[in-house]
């Protein structure tokens, strides 16, 4: 194995012939699934080319295996014609291969210029020479025009320079290829325009850039050609500058899903005051007061980090609440814990579906009936046949795609593991009258989205009060009838939907 | 509308690792049943079979406590120390104070429910990591054990004896030929717990803590109150072990157990109860016990020496736990997570 990965190549544009990445007939299949089937298509240097697909489609698989995370059934990967050995992420990081996933790579407590180095510090006479290390990191960060100290740990940079050193190391390794997964999803605005001035320079120096994301918006932005994968298939490779967002769903869904939100059937008819929050104040948020009535769905803007969760978990009875009060149906209430709070009618899909959401390694009924345990309770035993009903009811109601009732959930898709949560929250056991959604399209699909849009205006319908939390604008200012925008813990304004624009919205979340 | 079913009950059995043990278990007694012919000696025999069940007793316990414990993603190290403790808390009160037998086992169950009081207040109020909490509580307990072990006269006393009639028979009763009284009940508790984990509502939610703490408080489970049933549980266990222990033997001692202090473990971690936590249950835990025991007791027929024999069933603790590592690796590759 070669020790120092450095100069396998000069960058410095000199390279005639653009490198190529080749997948030639890649197959996995795992479990009940074809995660990828043939699926053949080649990147070029010098350009992004951008893996578009709903969940499930195969893109990550594809990284994984690129990244040799897990090996591949069939097929070859090719660099420059040659077959790359990729059996484990070591031998991919030597082959050329860096992989910036959304969950960082790095170690917190060492510093920038440690992690960026790290398997090929600079050493002199068996030492490493910090000062040679630095002044080597300072000149990568200067050469992208970073305002990034190297000698600080990495767990004092924010998460957008968490990822620039990330995409530094990566550079530092000289990889011909380097791919994004989801890079976008936990950075401002601000940050993305830096992350993509990054890309492009990246680009320029001739690397193959594969760029995964689910937002359509930084697809046209930043591409220049799209391998849209349907069901582990290879569906099409576009010029990005061909194409519309419009053709690309079509492409990916296999179907014309139309105008979103236009086709949504909504509830129009509010009934009495639900929930009624006033100042309330916790650590993270300070003085936030709002009225939900029956049927209606509010929707909380705001940057990440604005205090949307914390409002809810407070709520929810998951975060101590300092002062304050909460009304529901005008009588005022307070949780000690979720426990209480669900008692009383409010129900929390959380933001992390895995981490906080779902039992990963249970059985679908077993995460269907956990808040309703004791209900299921007959003399000393729990009822498994009322058990397999709840869970069978969910299944019916949401389309949940699965082949057994207890399959367990880490096998489904996220789409169906968001349907799961939802299942839970509205059984028939239930008696949910506010719903708390946070996060609820995070990483699903196109067409499942659509689906859970849908799915929140039924609900009011039903009578429920929904708090619809998303990142995404257009999501919120499109699904939410009220729409209350937060910064830095407070709330900073409330725009109906017919007035919502992004702009009017954007403001108010960075109050500029 | 469409209708699903569970997989099926076949399905599910074969895919447990208490349905592996099983067949590990056959092999074992064919292998020593051979082994002990070509040395002249007998294992198949209704002796082994009725030691084996006489060994199970008191690690059994020690096993039911630990198996919960784990399988909501925590552990208790200080269990056979809070054993030990008992053993030696009856004979003094018995002995040395003059106290009936039922007041002595009160008072280490006292004991006994404080540890694990304490043991829940380090973990899941204070938050301290339960390996490092337990480990340091042994060592406490350890210490208790030799200042209440010391005489009037100053004199640290190693062993207890006391004389108790009633307590005697309890652990001595042979109810059908040599098996005591304490097997039944470890084999009646094997089954409870079984019930209790896999049936109610509580041992729902302890899988449900040990799969996945944040969720399950999330979506109403009381984690808390459950980690501190379930420390305290741990620890009565283990006194329920140590006076099990120390009613057969008529007499409580510092080293009391430590030759079982990990057997509890090992058991269920053998039996599919996983570190990971969420996954397993009692009939694995009792599997794998079977078979620990039934391996010392064919190597100390085959005629291995002690100290081989511990070295062995060391080697067997870490195999359990790599092979516990091993196949959650492989399901985690397999399913692409």
């Amino acid at each position: 194995m070669e020790l120092e990965q450095k100069t396998v190549e000069t960058t410095s544009g000199a390279e005639k012939t653009a490198r190529t990445l080749e997948f030639r007939g890649i197959s996995k299949a795992f479990p009940g699934v074809q995660a990828l089937d043939n699926v053949s298509f080649s990147a070029e240097g010098g350009k992004v080319l951008a893996l578009l697909g709903e969940n499930g489609a195969g893109k990550s698989t594809l990284l994984k295996i690129l990244s040799g995370d897990i090996p591949r059934d069939e097929g070859e990967i090719l660099l420059d014609g040659e077959p790359l050995a990729l059996t484990s992420p070591n031998k991919a990081i030597n082959l050329g291969i860096s992989v910036i996933y959304q969950e960082r790579q790095l170690i917190p407590s060492l510093s920038v210029m440690e992690n960026i180095f790290l398997g090929a510090l600079p050493v002199r006479s068996g030492f490493v020479s910090y000062g040679q290390l630095k002044a080597k990191t300072q000149e990568l960060i200067d050469e992208f025009g970073l305002p990034i100290d190297p000698t600080v740990p990495v767990a004092a940079l924010s998460i957008a320079h968490q990822q620039m050193v990330e995409i530094i190391k990566a550079y530092r390794r000289n990889s011909p290829v380097i791919c994004f997964d989801e890079p976008t999803a936990p950075l401002t605005d601000k940050e993305i325009d830096i992350l993509f001035n990054l890309i492009q320079q990246l680009k320029e120096q001739g690397k193959i850039i594969l760029y995964v994301s689910h937002r359509m918006k930084e697809i046209f932005q930043i591409t220049d050609e799209i391998v849209v994968l349907k069901d582990g298939k290879f569906v099409t490779k576009l010029n990005t500058s061909e194409t519309n967002e419009q053709d690309l769903i079509k492409a990916m869904v296999g179907r014309d899903i139309g105008d979103t939100y236009a086709n949504l059937s909504r509830n129009d008819k509010y009934g009495d005051v639900l929930l009624e929050v006033n100042n309330l104040t916790t650590y993270a948020v300070h003085d936030v007061s709002f009225k939900l009535r029956k049927g209606e769905v509010i929707g909380l803007a705001g940057l990440v980090g604005a205090g949307r969760t914390e409002v809810v978990r407070a709520i929810f009875g998951a975060d101590a609440v300092i002062s304050g009060e909460i009304k529901l149906e005008g009588q005022p209430v307070k949780f000690a814990s979720p426990r209480d709070a669900i008692d009383a009618g409010i129900a929390l899909c959380p933001e992390d579906r895995k981490e906080q959401g779902l039992v990963l390694w249970a059985p679908i009924t077993h995460n269907v009936s956990l808040p309703v345990l004791k209900k299921l309770r007959k003399l000393l035993f729990l009822d498994s046949k009322a058990e397999d009903d709840l869970t069978m009811n969910a299944i019916n109601q949401y389309s949940i795609k699965t082949p057994t009732l207890d399959k367990k959930v880490l096998e489904l898709s996220g789409g169906n593991q968001q349907k799961v949560i939802l299942g839970r929250w509205t059984s028939k056991l239930m008696t949910t009258k506010v719903l708390i959604l946070d996060e609820p399209t995070k990483g699903i699909d196109v067409g499942t989205k659509a689906e859970i849009y849908q799915m929140v205006c039924d609900f009011a319908k039903q009578g429920i009060g929904v708090i619809f939390i998303s990142s995404e604008l257009t999501e919120v200012i499109n699904v939410a009838d009220t729409i209350i925008v937060m910064h830095n813990g407070r709330i900073t304004g409330s725009v109906k939907r017919e007035e919502a624009t992004e702009e009017n919205v954007l403001a108010l979340a960075m109050l500029e | 509308m469409n209708n699903l079913t569970r997989t099926s009950l076949v399905k599910r059995v074969i895919r447990t690792q208490a349905f592996t043990l099983l067949i590990l278990l056959v092999a074992m007694i064919l292998i020593f049943t051979v082994l002990a012919a070509l040395n002249g000696a007998k294992f198949f025999t209704g002796k082994t079979f009725v030691g084996i069940l006489q060994d199970i007793a008191v690690p059994g316990f020690l096993a039911i406590g630990a198996g919960c414990l784990i399988v909501s993603g925590n552990i208790d190290l200080s269990q056979a120390t809070v054993g030990a403790l008992s053993g030696i808390i009856i004979s003094i009160a018995i002995s040395w104070w003059g106290l009936p037998w039922y007041v002595a086992i009160l008072i280490a169950f006292g004991f006994a429910a404080a540890i694990g009081v304490i043991n829940a207040v380090l973990i899941s109020s204070i938050g301290m990591a339960p390996f490092i909490a337990t480990l340091a509580m042994s060592a406490v307990i350890r210490a208790l054990m030799q200042l209440l072990a010391t005489d009037a006269n100053g004199s640290l006393q190693s062993t207890i004896t006391f004389t108790d009639p009633t307590l005697t028979t309890i652990g001595g009763y042979d109810i059908i030929w040599r098996i005591p009284a304490t097997v039944v009940l470890v084999i009646v508790a094997f089954v409870v717990y079984g019930l209790i984990l896999k049936k109610t509502d509580l041992g729902r939610s302890i899988y449900m803590i040990g799969g996945n703490r944040r969720a399950a408080r999330l979506s109403g489970i009381n984690s808390k109150g459950i980690t501190y049933f379930l420390y305290i549980n741990c620890s009565i266990l283990g006194a329920i072990a140590g006076i099990a222990y120390t009613a057969r033997a008529k007499q409580g001692g510092l080293q009391a157990l430590s030759g079982d202090q990990f057997t509890g473990l090992t058991a269920a971690i053998l039996g599919g109860i996983s570190f990971a936590g969420g996954s397993g249950g009692m009939g694995g835990a009792f599997l794998g016990l079977v078979v620990l025991k039934t391996f010392y007791k064919g190597m100390l027929i085959v005629g291995s020496s002690t100290y081989l024999t511990l070295v062995l069933s060391g080697a067997l603790l870490i195999l359990a736990l790599s092979l516990d590592v091993w196949s959650q690796r492989r399901q985690r590759k397999r399913l692409g997570v």
